[in-house]
């Protein structure tokens, strides 16, 4: 078949080979089904993507609302992925198929845990916004003037969400427990006690799980499909490294914005242009890589847009504590009362999205796990 | 005017005491010697509510909150725990709950400046008590949990002492649980906590929701309680492991690992969470919301763990090796699931709840999973690995062995099949029924393909019976046969009867038409020539059939005889009555005598028969 006498670019130059010689036949066959399929999936996730770009405007890039776009987006791709091996399920079971599909369904189960790492991380920020929330109630004070108490409620509250908000590797050194050996006795800190003793939450992962280790080997040998086996899986080869790709991409982006254990951005994520959905896909990648190296986020233990205002409202308020001085003039009072309803704006923000993105991951979860067991079972 | 003239007279004996009472309680004195004079001078008269003068009014507020102040502010600034001492407790709580009064008596006057000022003061005494109660209900927690010791009731019996290491055994205060019952009693109940302790944090635990402390007290309960319980289950032996190491984790590793996550389980959610649930209630009895919200907080973590490894089971490898220990998750997942309805039954664990039983149906579907598998497997086994000499094949022995094990956990079974979305049960046959026959039928298809592959049909319809014996008597006396039903089980006897009619016919039939006599006798001359003929083409055909198919093993005793005796029946009568025939024929040419060609007597050849389907040494099944 001339198809292997094609050099470079394969996605869309096979598919218009397939679609020449069809019509030079005359009829429908199955392939153009198929190829309408296929170049279908390539628009689809390129519109996805595009469009995704488009709502990444200044403050909304690595927002709850974007991201959970983000899964959506993922979950539309999935579900056509998943036809397109439904449709074609016959030739799963044979070479190059066999194996490119199990090997996508490898790194498929790499992401289950990059999102179980989530759904603790989810759970951290939860924690946050208690503290926040006990701020808030400390300082609510519509009916008397903030005393010398709430402040220190408030302070209290403020620093062991400093703390909880650390980078995950200046943590250990302080209160992390789940570091503690098996002994049953507590550390019982002087300098620690003064902050409250604040824990954090332990992950539900094993101390040498690591999230960077796990989107690397999802990324290992993550490479454009040869010529060779486009040719021999009549062109499904293309559908499955887009579908990985995306799968990378998305659980890169949430290990970038939420908390998870040993956050690492270092991946080689690259796609070859022609592809209609790299464009898009790669301009993202750009921005988020560049919002990581921002000064004030470098060190920061999530990207999440609403972890930044967190920290930045907390400490805005910490500072202001700090210098407060009694009694209380009208215009500091005001100025307390201003800071927190900024930090009730963003604990509101937070507190409405936070459930149906934690849903949202979950769902991401179960579908990758059903699209694996559905393929299991046609394997039969 | 006589009012008045009173009212005058009363203000002027506040002023009195005011002017002359250096200190309250001197003031108080003199109010008393006054009240002695003249009924009007009573207490209540001098210093009840609604008097004109607003000093008055407010500054008996001031007083008591002056005196509040002093209590309080010598509990707070103690380096002491307040709770050492049940007195000091006691006195704590009583100053807090009359500032609580005090506040909420006044607070409809709060638009006065006076009294708002006092409000004010009052409202951050109360911080800085609760600010203290905090700290002291955070210590008790502390406390109270380091002297509870569950580890070695859990412990398998390896587990080595850990008391010594801990440094908590050492403790005054140590309250182990007086139980020391095998493990497996779960009807195990325990005190979390010492009793004592339990009343003291639910009366902190009342002051700080009263006051607006309840995030506060919440969070530091919780935080508290779900370390015990992590510690516990990691004490347990459950390691925690992402989906990815479960399922490159070596079988044997993860069987092991299997045995301690379903002793973990089971004491999780019997033993371990119903006492966190009863803490809970205990300690913010009186305040449902924040029992429920906490009890989440407490168990949430540990359950997401012990659900994530069921999980990952259920996720991974469908090898038919491990349907036991997936049904062990399962079935330990059925029988804890009335305890996760009971335990998680609030508002905030309904996540939980609807987590459990959706992992719980995965596991079923990884049950159907590896049955699947076990289908691809037959299907894949190579038709060119035939038997040598026509035995039991190596994949009837395994699929055979497999279900009728599989099968002692029929019941379990049944529930896995039924959850099952596809599949049609009619109304005698259950989906287990449905898929058992379904594999029965792979392995004949299999099977038959694989017959093939002999060069000599005899030997195919050999190979056939032994398997398809062997098939019968593993289904016949067991859960299977039940399954299956006596219907399967007659049709595949007649299967193994076809087979062996057809084995007697490609094997045997030339050479019983050998021995036909003809009797009509049309061609009497020249009987005697063809009876030779056939006579020597039977015997070589015989002696080479024998010989060959001595070598051919049938494993099942019952099945040898029945097949000699078969052969026997059809031969021997044959063979003698052509040899008599042959004997008795005069026309054998030049005196020659019958006996010279005849090779075999009937007894030869019944002795024959009987060497058959011995097989080689070799070839022993």
């Amino acid at each position: 078949m001339p198809a292997t006498d094609f050099q470079g670019s394969f996605g869309r130059s096979l598919l218009t080979l397939r679609r020449d010689q069809v019509d030079s036949s005359h009829h429908h066959q199955p392939s153009t089904t198929m190829e309408v399929e296929l170049d279908s999936f390539q628009r689809q996730v390129a519109e996805k993507f595009i469009d995704l770009n488009a709502s990444a405007g200044e403050n909304n890039l690595l927002s709850l609302d974007w991201i959970s776009k983000l899964l959506d987006s993922f979950l539309c791709c999935q579900e056509e992925f998943r036809a397109i091996i439904f449709n074609h399920r016959s030739q799963i079971s044979t070479p190059p198929m066999d194996r490119l599909l199990s090997d996508y369904f490898e790194r498929s189960i790499k992401a289950l845990d990059v999102c179980n790492a989530i759904r603790d991380g989810i759970e951290q920020i939860r924690q946050w916004q208690k503290l926040s929330d006990i701020v808030i109630s400390a300082l609510d004070s519509s009916h008397r003037p903030v005393g010398e108490g709430q402040l220190r409620r408030a302070k209290k509250a403020l620093i062991d969400l400093a703390i909880g908000m650390l980078d995950e590797k200046d943590h250990s050194s302080t209160t992390n427990l789940s570091h503690r050996n098996r002994s049953f006795g507590r550390v019982k800190d002087n300098h620690h006690r003064s902050f409250g003793h604040f824990r954090s939450l332990s992950w539900s992962v094993s101390r040498s799980w690591s999230a960077s280790k796990q989107l690397q080997a999802l990324a290992n040998n993550l490479t454009n499909p040869k010529p060779n086996d486009v040719a021999a899986s009549n062109g499904l080869a293309v559908p499955v490294y887009t579908m990985t790709s995306v799968l990378l991409f998305v659980m890169w982006v949430l290990v970038a914005a939420i908390p998870c254990q040993d956050r690492g951005l270092q991946v080689n994520f690259f796609v070859p242009r022609h592809y209609q959905w790299a464009v898009p896909v790669m301009s993202l990648h750009d921005k988020i890589v560049e919002e990581s190296k921002r000064r004030d986020r470098k060190n920061c233990c999530g990207l999440l847009k609403e972890i930044g205002r967190i920290e930045k409202s907390s400490r805005v308020m910490n500072e202001l504590i700090d210098s407060i001085q009694f009694p209380l003039s009208e215009e500091r009072e005001s100025e307390v009362k201003q800071r927190v309803e900024e930090l009730v704006e963003v604990h509101e923000g937070l507190k409405n999205g936070l459930d149906p993105f934690e849903r949202k991951v979950r769902e991401v979860f179960h579908r990758i796990v059903r699209s694996r067991t559905e393929s299991l079972d046609s394997l039969c | 005017m006589a009012e008045n003239g009173e009212e005058k007279l009363l203000a002027v004996a506040r002023h009195i005491a005011k002017t002359l009472g250096h200190n309250e309680s001197m003031a108080d004195d003199i109010l008393q010697i006054f009240s002695t004079f003249d009924g009007r001078f009573s207490r209540e008269n001098l210093s009840s509510e609604g008097q004109e003068e607003d000093g008055s009014t407010v500054s008996v507020l001031e007083r008591t909150l002056n005196s509040l102040d002093s209590q309080i502010s010598r509990f707070v600034a103690s380096d002491h725990p307040i709770w050492a001492d049940p007195a000091d407790s006691a006195s704590f709580l009583d100053s807090i709950d009359e500032l609580v009064n005090v506040t909420r008596e006044w607070s409809h006057l709060a638009s006065e400046k006076p009294v708002a000022a006092c409000l004010s003061r009052a409202d951050e005494m109360l911080q800085q008590a609760m600010f203290r109660l905090e700290e002291e209900f955070r210590s008790l927690m502390e406390r109270g949990a380091e002297s509870f010791s569950v580890n070695h009731r859990f412990h398998s019996d390896s587990e080595e002492e850990e008391e010594g290491d801990d440094g908590y055994g050492d403790n005054g205060g140590d309250v182990q649980i007086p139980v020391a019952k095998p493990l497996t009693d779960y009807d195990l109940i325990i005190d979390a906590l010492p009793s004592a302790t339990i009343n003291d944090l639910h009366e902190m635990a009342k002051r700080m929701l009263g006051a607006g402390y309840g995030k506060s007290c919440s969070h530091v309960y919780s935080t508290c309680r779900r370390e015990f319980l992590e510690e516990n289950l990691s004490r347990l032996g459950l390691r925690k492991l992402s989906i990815e190491e479960v399922h490159k984790m070596p079988w044997h590793e993860l069987e092991d690992e299997i045995e301690r996550w379903i002793k973990a389980a089971n004491v999780s959610l019997r033993i371990l969470f119903p006492s966190e649930r009863r803490l809970c209630d205990r300690v913010f009895f009186g305040f449902a919301s924040a029992a429920d919200l906490s009890f989440m907080e407490v168990c949430r973590g540990s359950t997401v763990q012990l659900l994530n490894f069921a999980d990952a089971v259920a996720i991974g490898s469908r090898s038919p090796e491990r349907l036991f220990k997936v049904l062990d998750v399962f079935e330990t997942m059925r029988d804890l699931m009335g305890e996760f309805e009971s335990v998680f039954s609030d508002q905030f664990c309904l996540v939980l709840r609807n987590e459990a039983v959706t992992i719980w149906k995965r596991l079923g579907e990884a049950v159907r999973g590896i049955f699947m598998e076990l289908e691809n497997l037959i299907r894949r086994d190579p038709a060119k690995a035939a038997v040598p000499g026509g035995g039991l094949h190596p994949i009837t022995r395994y699929v055979m062995n497999y279900l009728r094990a599989a099968c002692r956990s029929r019941e379990t079974l049944e529930q896995v099949f039924e959850e099952s979305n596809n599949g049609v049960p009619s109304k005698d046959s259950t989906l287990l029924t449905v898929q058992m026959s379904w594999i029965m039928e792979l392995l004949e298809s299999n099977l038959e393909v694989k017959s093939k592959v002999y060069k000599d049909p005899a030997l195919c319809y050999v190979f056939l019976m032994n398997n398809g014996r062997y098939i019968v008597q593993k289904v016949k006396d067991g859960e299977l046969g039940l399954l299956l039903g006596e219907d399967w089980i007659r049709k595949h006897n007649a299967k193994v009867r076809q087979y062996h009619s057809s084995y007697q016919r490609s094997a045997w039939n030339k050479m019983l038409g050998l021995l036909k006599v003809d009797n009509t006798a049309a061609g009497m001359n020249g009987l005697g020539k063809t009876m030779k003929e056939k006579l020597k083409q039977f015997n070589s055909q015989f002696d080479e059939t024998c010989k060959v198919h001595s070598t051919w093993v049938v494993f099942d005793e019952q099945l040898r005889e029945e097949l000699r005796i078969s052969l026997a029946r059809l031969l021997l009568p044959a063979y003698g009555n052509f040899i008599g025939r042959f004997q008795n024929l005069g026309d054998l040419g030049k005196g020659k005598n019958a006996d010279k060609y005849i090779k075999f007597g009937v007894e030869d050849i019944e002795a024959r028969i009987n060497e058959l389907f011995k097989g080689s040494t070799g070839a022993r099944k």
